[in-house]
């Protein structure tokens, strides 16, 4: 192993580490989620699949929106570890929608009696969903580094701008989903065990994030050290 | 009286299951192509 490959292994093996604590971490928010919070009267158990779905929304964004800021970084600086850093955003930030889009589903259709609504917010959602799929796709099929990361960081900042969109469809169009209950302008509305729970998953899935980005660009710092040292053979 | 809450706590396993799974199948890919680093094997 040479020393470039030594260094990604480490950095894998530090994003490894943090998300094997983010994932043991998880287990403690089923055990708040199923033991601490009341259930709610009208919605029943299936309520609480709001402390999984509203965080991985939260991760998925954030995601999404650190890959539009590094890839205009990107454009702007031509530092290759923004490009790196994008690329690894953008993966993280498909699992956590696929997340999003299979939790949401199944809360709605005890709720609102169907799977899924062409309303505003779910379809924008599906739709940067497969908008990160083609980024990931663009940037298998582009071989040459300098114009993969231009392309990419184009789609990439073009999927970032959807982004508000999607916080502030619930108040822009009518819809089935419902308006925010924490990020909003107003004081949060839930009962404190509630919040408290959802606090604590939101803090849990940043730090899956944060661990899955440390690992997924390790690796990439590895697949471009291989390639490196078949160029210099 | 309250009213009973509704009875659908399958939804509710169903949707921690499904979170579980992804989280912990990312998790063991990205350790798996990591293991492909260290070994000197492949495409990561």
């Amino acid at each position: 192993m040479t020393g470039s490959s030594a260094q990604a292994a480490g950095v894998v093996q530090r994003g490894l580490v943090l998300s094997a604590i983010g994932l043991l971490a998880l287990g403690g928010v089923y055990v708040l989620a199923l033991g601490y919070t009341p259930v709610e009267v009208r919605q029943g158990l299936a309520q609480k699949i709001f402390y999984l779905h509203v965080p991985a929304a939260w991760s998925a964004l954030l995601s999404f929106s650190l890959v539009g800021i590094a890839s205009a970084l990107y454009l702007w600086l031509k530092d290759p570890r923004l490009d790196r850093f994008a690329a690894a955003s953008a993966e993280v930030g498909v699992v956590f929608s696929a997340i999003m889009l299979t939790t949401g589903p199944i809360w709605a259709k005890p709720i609102w009696g169907t799977w899924w609504t062409w309303d505003a917010r779910l379809t924008l959602t599906l739709f940067v969903f497969f908008l990160f799929i083609g980024y990931l796709g663009l940037r298998a099929a582009v071989h040459d580094p300098a114009e993969r990361a231009r392309f990419s960081a184009v789609v990439g900042i073009l999927g970032m701008l959807l982004v508000p969109f999607i916080h502030l469809s619930v108040y822009l169009f009518r819809t089935l989903h419902p308006q925010p209950i924490v990020l909003k302008p107003s004081a949060p509305s839930l009962p404190p065990e509630m919040l408290t729970t959802l606090l604590v998953s939101t803090l849990v899935f940043t730090l899956l994030y944060l661990g899955f980005v440390t690992a997924r660009y390790g690796l990439a710092l590895a697949d471009e050290a291989r390639e490196e040292a078949r160029d210099a053979a | 009286m309250p009213p009973e809450p509704p009875q659908n706590g399958e939804y509710l396993v169903a949707a921690y299951v499904i979170t579980t799974v992804i989280l912990t199948g990312y998790w063991v890919a990205l350790w798996r192509r990591g293991k492909a680093i260290v070994s000197g094997k492949g495409k990561t």
